[in-house]
């Protein structure tokens, strides 16, 4: 946890240095152009992006089939955890792109399917593909950050067994 | 550190971690019976290749393997098969946070290496617990001796939500 407060202060100031140094340099102009995320703030938005739309799929899945809470709401709550600490490695520049606004069903992905076993099925693939995604973030991320990645990966590739599991009990 | 000497480390660290599994689930296998002494047993084998694999990948960087001591202190008594399998579960959490040291090199091999390792322990962690967490290998619980609450995170939400989840199969 120390070394997490750190590392926030560290970019805070660094977040905060940068627009300083940029009018020093450049003039006044340069304020008009707000400074290029750094590599932390790319990738953890990625990550974030990847959490939040599991969460919407959660949230649609849930919404059709309240009967399911007792499987699902443990893990989705793991999930609102997973975004509050990748949301505290974020720090978006002064006019920096918002965050993308999750959706209840994706581009390309399919709807919430009717039975429960095939929503718990569907809830599973999500799963697996998001423990993907956030391993190809791995090389470009800070160390700290990386092993965030890969803990929250292993936590959703677990997600993902208990719901193969779970739509094999139905 | 130089690179090199803190993969070396982590690497260590790692094998650390395999060995004190191996001795572990030779106890915890003793306590167990039917399909859990099978699955405990495909882990002790499996944390045996780990461990070589390990030793290899040290040796390749010309550093001398850690041995293995000839006996470790448990984190608690281990006299029934529910203790066992909590021993079990301890064993996976330690192996996830020592593979999450090679994902914080900067070599991208061993990152890879590191996280797919880290993923197979915590998913046998899981199904040794019967419930998840929110960072495997981060936010590892405190070894417990089963009688006491179980709860799948060692850091409760706010909210006080509750965590864990269903119990998936055994590992294997």
């Amino acid at each position: 946890m120390a070394r997490d407060a750190t590392r926030r202060a560290v970019l805070a100031a660094a977040a905060a240095a940068v627009p300083l140094a940029a009018t020093g340099c450049k003039g006044i102009a340069a304020l008009g152009s707000p400074p290029k995320p750094a590599p932390d703030v790319a990738v953890a938005s990625a990550a974030l992006a990847v959490e939040r739309q599991l969460i919407a799929y959660y949230g649609a899945v849930l919404g059709a089939m309240p009967a399911l809470a007792p499987t699902l709401r443990p893990l989705l709550a793991q999930h609102h955890d997973h975004l509050s600490r990748l949301r505290a490695r974020l720090i978006v520049p002064p006019g920096g792109q918002p965050l993308p606004t999750p959706r209840a069903t994706a581009p390309g992905r399919a709807p919430v399917p009717g039975s429960p076993a095939a929503a718990l099925g569907y809830l599973r693939d999500a799963e697996d593909a998001a423990a993907t995604a956030l391993l190809a973030h791995l090389a470009a991320a800070p160390p700290s950050l990386a092993q965030l990645l890969a803990s929250i990966s292993a936590s959703e590739a677990t997600h993902a067994l208990v719901l193969g599991t779970a739509a094999r009990h139905r | 550190m130089t690179a090199a000497r803190a993969a070396v480390a982590a690497l260590q660290g790692a094998l650390a971690a395999e060995n004190s599994a191996v001795y572990g689930y030779g106890v915890a296998g003793a306590h167990l019976a039917g399909a859990r002494r099978a699955a405990a047993v495909r882990n002790w084998v499996a944390h045996q290749n780990a461990r070589d694999a390990l030793t290899g990948l040290l040796a390749a960087r010309g550093a001398q393997p850690q041995e293995a001591a000839a006996a470790y202190e448990l984190p608690f008594a281990v006299h029934n098969a529910a203790a066992a399998v909590a021993l079990a579960a301890v064993l996976e959490d330690r192996l996830c946070a020592a593979y999450l040291g090679l994902v914080g090199l900067p070599d991208p091999g061993l990152r890879a290496f590191g996280a797919r390792a880290a993923r197979t322990a915590a998913l046998r962690a899981a199904a040794w617990r019967g419930s998840t967490l929110a960072f495997p290998g981060l936010d590892v619980p405190a070894p417990r001796p089963p009688g006491q609450a179980r709860q799948g995170s060692g850091s409760p939400g706010p909210s006080g939500r509750p965590h864990g989840s269903p119990t998936p199969p055994h590992p294997g």
